[in-house]
């Protein structure tokens, strides 16, 4: 494990530890860059990465768009809120 | 037209771009549409009172915590015969989504359902981490600051939650290396 530490920067323990981090845009500059770097060269922890990724895609999907009455609803709302019309 | 105020100028400025967070996250919280647009006027209106003394750095953790007051008073507040049946308003809310993008939702169905199934199977507590980072897109910060957890916490659940569903996959049988199903 030694020497992947020092070929790649980061073990794949490591890696493993922050993926998911790392897939939501949560890590900081630096451990992303690592991160990256690890998985051009592990095949098993891009592997690991295409799954989360594959599965946090799938869940986006179910996200739901605000249904266009309710949005306009609350549009009208805010906007009489910010005109101080409704306190 | 009357000049716009700073007060004005603010609002609009910080909190009329996060409607659609706060209304799905309204939703995530309470389970019904009539509660989430009720919570998300609460939302605004104390928003509005709040946004003199708001440094406008975050709006979104700002709302977030200011949303998580408000249901904590409307809870305090709420009769529990006024709740929908959560289980009917998702069904409505996916029905509704599907309409959105039909082509997309056959591309991977097989893996998608899987997900689905994985994601329903999830004790509460997970799954309403997950509703707010992956469907909602709200930062791990935001979604501890709408619960009123620690961000570890958000961590730890959703993460848990993930390798949840991932099991899931697994154990019906799914092909996880591939990109299609």
């Amino acid at each position: 494990m030694l020497h992947k530490l020092f070929r790649r920067g980061m073990s794949c323990e490591d890696v493993l530890e922050v993926l998911q981090s790392y897939l939501d845009g949560e890590t900081d500059d630096a451990t992303a860059r690592q991160v990256l770097d690890h998985l051009h060269g592990c095949g098993h922890c891009d592997r690991e990465s295409d799954v989360y990724l594959r599965i946090k895609v799938s869940l986006r999907k179910r996200a739901t768009a605000v249904d266009p009455e309710i949005r306009s609803a609350l549009s009208r709302f805010s906007e009489r809120v910010a005109r101080g019309e409704i306190r | 037209m009357a000049p716009m105020t700073d007060t004005h100028a603010s609002f609009e400025r910080y909190v009329l771009p996060e409607l659609d967070v706060l209304y799905r996250t309204a939703w995530s919280l309470t389970r019904s549409d009539v509660e989430a647009q009720d919570l998300v006027q609460d939302t605004l209106l104390r928003a509005y009172r709040a946004i003199d003394r708001f440094d406008g750095r975050y709006p979104r953790a700002w709302l977030m915590t200011i949303m998580r007051n408000a249901n904590i008073n409307r809870a305090r507040k709420k009769k529990p015969d006024l709740l929908d049946d959560p289980d009917a308003t998702f069904e409505r809310s996916l029905a509704f989504a599907e309409t959105q993008g039909p082509e997309e939702l056959v591309l991977e169905g097989e893996f998608d359902a899987t997900v689905e199934a994985g994601y329903r199977e999830l004790p509460e507590k997970f799954r309403e981490v997950v509703e707010l980072v992956d469907l909602n897109g709200l930062a791990y910060q935001e979604a501890a600051d709408v619960l009123g957890v620690p961000v570890g916490t958000v961590m730890s659940r959703l993460h848990r939650a993930r390798k949840r569903i991932r099991h899931h996959i697994e154990e019906v049988g799914l092909d996880l290396a591939g990109g299609g199903s």
